[in-house]
């Protein structure tokens, strides 16, 4: 399926802003299985400084500085992504024992291995949590097979937790979504990488969109969508496998893959800092990921 | 031929049993080094006058570790002991040798870690090493400085083990401390004892201050323009600010603080009072993490934002780089002798402590079954965990410490104890051994690093002290490195540097910030010395009228107490109904005026203003300023420590020379530059202020004639103008005559016609506004016409009343145009930053 993604952030500021400096992690990737025809990013006002490098995790980034006074900001990311064919783990990998996955790891000299070593490591929005690993551990008893294991763990989450917008900040530590038992998908990913982190399986936080059906029989709302984030969890030999511990399932066809990293700190979709002598903004957020099924369109990017 | 026995210094001198030391071998023989400067060093006898005089000098130069140089909760003066630490020639040229290999090898770690991370990825390096330890920056991914090395200063902590070799204890490398107080160590020890450093050969420092300038220069991004270097501090609150000021004023660089730069078109641009200036090299001791918020830690206001992607661009270089911290990681040291032997092809030259890593299944068992033999170190310093002596914890103490090490092994280190070395040390009096860390400094030089000879050697304070830090209170030593053949004298500028014209950029700069600090320095220094002064006029009138059989006399001490209260600005005090209270029982009223650092307005609190400002300048302030800074700091001590009960005439007049040597040094010691001009204005609008204050309190409201007259004649004291007021006062009536004095003469450099114009001059020669006419020069314009129009004998007039209402609304038009002036260039001159924020966007709501 081919999208168009149209993710407009702006914020509104009480008192004038007499500088931002920012950084944008809002460009797809490229992966097997995903392809990026085309992004963009617009800045208003007009930025006098940007420029898109990529970062240590592969994710591109636009560093943008706006040095003129401004009482609004808007920052719009506009791309053409198709996603199709998304490799699944054949049979004879994530199938064995989740032990396997975890000890090849340590063992395994291959490098990409040897890299995602460090996705088994604690990290600063994702820190050690007993009660997450606590938690994830029951999923997971000597023996049983990783794909069984990751499944009913998010099924336990979509279950155990309310999904509650609002209820939680960029902030919030996985200790409070227990404490709340209510969380936004930030917080499930969060909850699902400390907990397998603490069984040995690296595992990182990805940022993306997803694809939403309209209730039946509405048309779709335009800016209805938003970002989302799930995890994925690494299996020596074969690679990544992404699942979304919001909604539970594995990541398919719907799912547009922007960054990836550590954990939320790694990758926000925007973040940076403001000079002003006010102390507070309106944010909003409209996200639209559109199938495109005009024919024309697919020709031109064929 | 020397006596090959110890000199007799106090107590008899008995090593550590089981450790090694410098001075006496196992036979009781003096060792090599020491028998060629110990008739010297402890021939004399003298040691304990050299250990007070250095730390006079010390203190002398606001040399300070931890917190702030004048006084505040963390104050703590610098410790020399007066003994050096000597090594000999030939021994040091191994050590140096050991120390340069090292910087080598950190240094193609560093390239491999932020580059390719072929350690990683090969094998060589575990990734929990260095993924899992906070010093890794993954932002500083891809930054490269230009040049042979990415590790530009290198700095080991060595010690003697039992067998007198030197291993390496740790490695800082994050942004090294240290080398500017070795080298005042030895400036200071170089003065208290001249003979030894005459006599003894000692390889001097000096070069490596070239060393380190050079290689600033030699990475510098390419540019048309003159390389400007600053040197990048948190502040004077910071644990190393002395040496921050030390290492600015010894490189000849600006002194900046975060705020005084700021990212434009992808360069980094220094604000300065007159332009932007471009900066091409920053000597960074802002802890990496804080030093752009942007990219590394939110909230941090002591860095710039956008300094990183700069830094990404090529157009400006920092150092120590980006992430350099993941060479502090102890957990390193298992795994460098083999790093040395594939990168370097090389073995190790210079042993660490050894060192297991509890990442690795075997370490990690080896650690916890030996946990009561170990010292047991956290991977990265701070975040509330500390080294442990595995020997020193009970079994609960060590079953933690287990369960600490199992839950997160990989952020443990084991390290099999050094029984540090002792040195003879300066203990009461007498020499005791005792044990010493030596910290060297190895900064890149061409293809290789330059080694300084010497470094900065620090002493346990007690003998069983095995942690020794300067948070640990430990004291300094000079290090003397023998020459093996007299060295050509050397000083930092007798050589013409490599790229003569290079090194000396456009004219000094200085911030709006410390632009603003030197404006109120000299703002507070003048009200110091105006409340001073009056203060001891106060004094002596009470001393003379204390009887209080003169009327006039005891009425004129009312007035002048009012005054005390309207100089110094602290309302109501004597003033007004509720003061005639305090005006009948001065005392405590006086006392809180000298003494009450806390209340604004009092002596103390000026003073310790005055430091405070200082102190965010030192880079721009001399050396003899500092001198008399000095002093002020410690008539403030003492006030502190004596809180007189009435002003003390000797303490006041104490004070009062400082402050006068202050003020003469400005005139005569300072350029004329924008600095020493906002400075001026500050002397000057101050002034104005004071005098004004002072005729108001004095001259506005008539007494009596006699009470009038000793009250006038207190005023020109304080305005120092009695002299020339006594030479001229036959001709006309006594209050115009001073009023021709202390207002329009412009010959009277305690007139007000003087300071109005001085000031006006000195904002003239300021930087005006980028577009339109300067609204502070205009406003002084205002002050000075007001004065030269001003007509003495209209001013005299006594209304029916018994008032100068004439003067009195004159003085008000004056405040008014010197306050409007005062805003005026606080607006024009001192932008103040405007205040940072995070933002971030959320991953957010999600959807199900």
């Amino acid at each position: 399926m081919t999208y168009r993604v149209v993710h407009r952030t702006e914020y509104r500021y009480d008192r004038e802003v007499f500088s931002t400096y920012g950084e944008a992690r809002l460009h797809p990737r490229e992966l097997p299985g995903q392809r990026c025809y085309s992004t963009t990013l617009s800045v208003d006002p007009f930025p006098e400084e940007y420029r898109v490098r990529r970062d240590f995790f592969g994710n591109r980034v636009a560093h943008y500085a706006v040095l003129e006074p401004h009482l609004d900001l808007v920052v719009t990311a506009t791309s053409l992504v198709d996603v199709q064919g998304r490799p699944a783990p054949p049979p004879g990998t994530s199938d064995r024992p989740w032990e396997a996955a975890r000890d090849r790891l340590l063992s395994d000299p291959d490098p990409e291995a040897r890299e995602a070593r460090q996705f088994t490591l604690p990290s600063p929005a994702a820190a050690g949590s007993d009660v997450a690993a606590a938690y994830v551990a029951d999923s997971f008893p000597a023996g049983r097979p990783l794909d069984e294991a990751l499944a009913e763990l998010t099924g336990r989450v979509r279950a155990d937790f309310e999904f509650q917008p609002g209820s939680t900040d960029v902030d919030s530590t996985v200790d409070e979504l227990f404490a709340r038992g209510a969380g936004v998908c930030q917080d499930f990913a969060h909850l699902a990488i400390a907990g397998l982190r603490a069984l040995g399986l690296a595992t990182r936080y990805v940022s993306g969109y997803l694809e939403t059906d309209p209730p039946p029989g509405r048309p779709r709302l335009e800016g209805a969508d938003v970002s989302h984030a799930w995890v994925a969890v690494f299996l020596p030999g074969w690679g990544w496998i992404d699942l979304d511990p919001t909604n539970d399932q594995l990541v398919d066809d719907r799912y547009v893959t922007v960054a990836w990293g550590r954990d939320y700190a790694d990758v926000p979709p925007l973040k940076g800092v403001i000079f002003t002598e006010g102390d507070s903004h309106q944010l909003s957020v409209s996200v639209d990921v559109t199938p495109v099924d005009d024919e024309e369109t697919r020709r031109a990017m064929a | 031929m020397t006596d090959p026995t110890v000199p007799a210094v106090g107590a008899p001198y008995e090593p550590l049993p089981g450790a090694h030391d410098d001075l006496v071998a196992p036979d009781g023989t003096l060792r090599g080094p020491w028998a060629a400067v110990a008739p010297t060093l402890l021939g004399s006898g003298d040691l304990d006058r050299r250990s007070v005089e250095a730390a006079r000098l010390l203190a002398d130069d606001g040399v300070t570790y931890q917190g702030a140089p004048t006084g505040g909760p963390g104050h703590r003066p610098w410790a020399a002991d007066p003994v050096p630490l000597v090594l000999a020639a030939d021994e040091w040229a191994t050590l140096e040798r050991g120390v340069a290999q090292r910087a080598q090898l950190l240094d193609r770690v560093l390239d491999d870690l932020y580059g390719p991370r072929r350690l990683v990825r090969d094998g060589l390096l575990p990734p929990e090493v260095v993924y899992g330890h906070p010093g890794f920056l993954r932002p500083a991914d891809g930054i490269r400085v230009p040049g042979a090395h990415q590790l530009f200063l290198a700095a080991t902590d060595l010690a003697r083990d039992d067998q007198g070799r030197h291993v390496v204890l740790s490695d800082r490398a994050q942004a090294p401390s240290g080398a500017g107080y070795a080298l005042e160590n030895r400036v200071v020890m170089s003065r208290v004892l001249p003979d030894l450093h005459r006599s003894a050969q000692v390889q001097r420092l000096a070069p490596f201050l070239r060393a380190l300038r050079s290689a600033l220069l030699s990475v510098a991004p390419d540019t048309d323009d003159v390389p400007r270097i600053v040197v990048l501090t948190p502040g004077p609150w910071s644990e190393t600010s002395f040496e921050h000021g030390y290492l600015a004023t010894q490189l000849g660089v600006p002194l900046v603080q975060g705020e005084d730069l700021r990212v434009r078109d992808g360069r980094v641009w220094m604000r300065s009072i007159d332009r932007l200036e471009p900066v091409h090299v920053i000597l960074r001791r802002v802890d990496a993490q804080y030093c752009d918020p942007v990219e590394l830690l939110p909230g941090s206001s002591l860095g710039v934002p956008g300094l990183l992607e700069a830094c990404r661009i090529g157009n400006v270089s920092v150092v120590n780089t980006f992430g350099s911290g993941v060479l502090e990681n102890p957990g390193l040291m298992p795994f460098l002798p083999r790093v040395a032997e594939v990168v370097l092809d090389e073995e190790l030259l210079l042993p660490s402590a050894e060192t297991w890593w509890c990442g690795e299944p075997a370490a990690r068992h080896h650690v916890l079954t030996h946990l009561e033999g170990l010292v047991v170190k956290p991977i990265a310093r701070g975040a509330g965990t500390t080294t442990q002596l595995g020997w020193a914890l009970d079994a609960a103490g060590r079953d933690e410490l287990r369960r600490r090490i199992e839950s997160r092994p990989h952020e443990w280190v084991g390290q099999r104890p050094v029984a540090i070395g002792t040195a003879p040390s300066l203990v009461e009096g007498a020499l005791a051994p005792r044990r010493t860390v030596l910290r060297t400094f190895a900064v890149t030089e061409g293809e290789g690093y330059s080694v300084m000879p010497g470094g900065l050697t620090r002493v346990a304070t007690r003998p069983d002290q095995l942690v020794i830090t300067n948070q640990a209170g430990a004291v300094s030593k000079d290090t003397c490195v023998l020459a093996a053949e007299p060295e050509h004298l050397t000083g930092f500028w007798l050589q013409p540097p490599p790229d003569a014209g290079a090194l000396v950029p456009a004219g000094p700069s200085t911030s709006p910030r410390a632009g603003e600090h030197l404006f109120w320095m000299s703002r507070y220094a003048e009200r110091a010395a105006s409340l001073t002064r009056l203060l001891r006029v106060v004094t002596d009138r009470r001393n003379e009228f204390a009887a209080g059989a003169t009327p006039a006399g005891v009425a004129s001490i009312q007035v002048l107490l009012r005054a005390l209260t309207a100089v110094s600005g602290t309302w109501p005090g004597f003033s007004g109904d509720a003061g005639a209270g305090l005006v009948a029982r001065p005392d405590d009223e006086l006392r809180s005026l000298v003494v009450d650092e806390l209340r604004p307005g009092t002596l103390a609190y000026d003073l310790r203003r005055l430091l405070d400002a200082a102190t965010e300048v030192r880079d721009q302030v001399s050396g003899d300023t500092w001198l008399v800074m000095g002093h002020l700091d410690r008539e403030l001590d003492d006030l502190r420590r004596r809180a007189p009960l009435t002003p003390d005439p000797i303490l006041l007049g104490r004070v009062l020379q400082a402050l006068i040597a202050l003020a003469g040094l400005a005139a005569e010691s300072t350029v004329r530059d924008g600095a020493w001009r906002l400075q001026e204005a500050g002397r000057r609008l101050e002034r104005a202020l004071q005098a004004s204050a002072l005729l108001r309190a004095t001259v506005v409201d008539s007494v009596d004639t006699a009470t009038d007259s000793l009250v006038l004649e207190s005023a020109l004291i304080v305005a120092e103008s009695i002299i020339t007021y006594r030479r001229r006062s036959r001709s006309r009536a006594r209050v115009v005559t001073a009023l021709d004095l202390l207002v329009v003469d412009p010959d009277n450099p305690r007139s007000l016609a003087f300071q109005t114009r001085a000031l006006r001059a000195a904002v003239a020669g300021l930087p005006g506004p980028a577009t339109g006419a300067s609204t502070a020069l205009r406003r002084c314009g205002d002050a000075a016409e007001l004065v030269a129009a001003a007509d003495t004998s209209d001013l005299g007039h006594l209304d029916d009343g018994g008032r100068r209402g004439r003067l009195a609304a004159f003085l008000d038009d004056l405040d008014d145009h010197l306050h409007r002036a005062a805003d005026a260039i606080d607006a024009e001159h001192f932008t103040h930053q405007v205040p940072q924020r995070s933002v971030f966007t959320p991953n957010d709501p999600g959807r199900r």
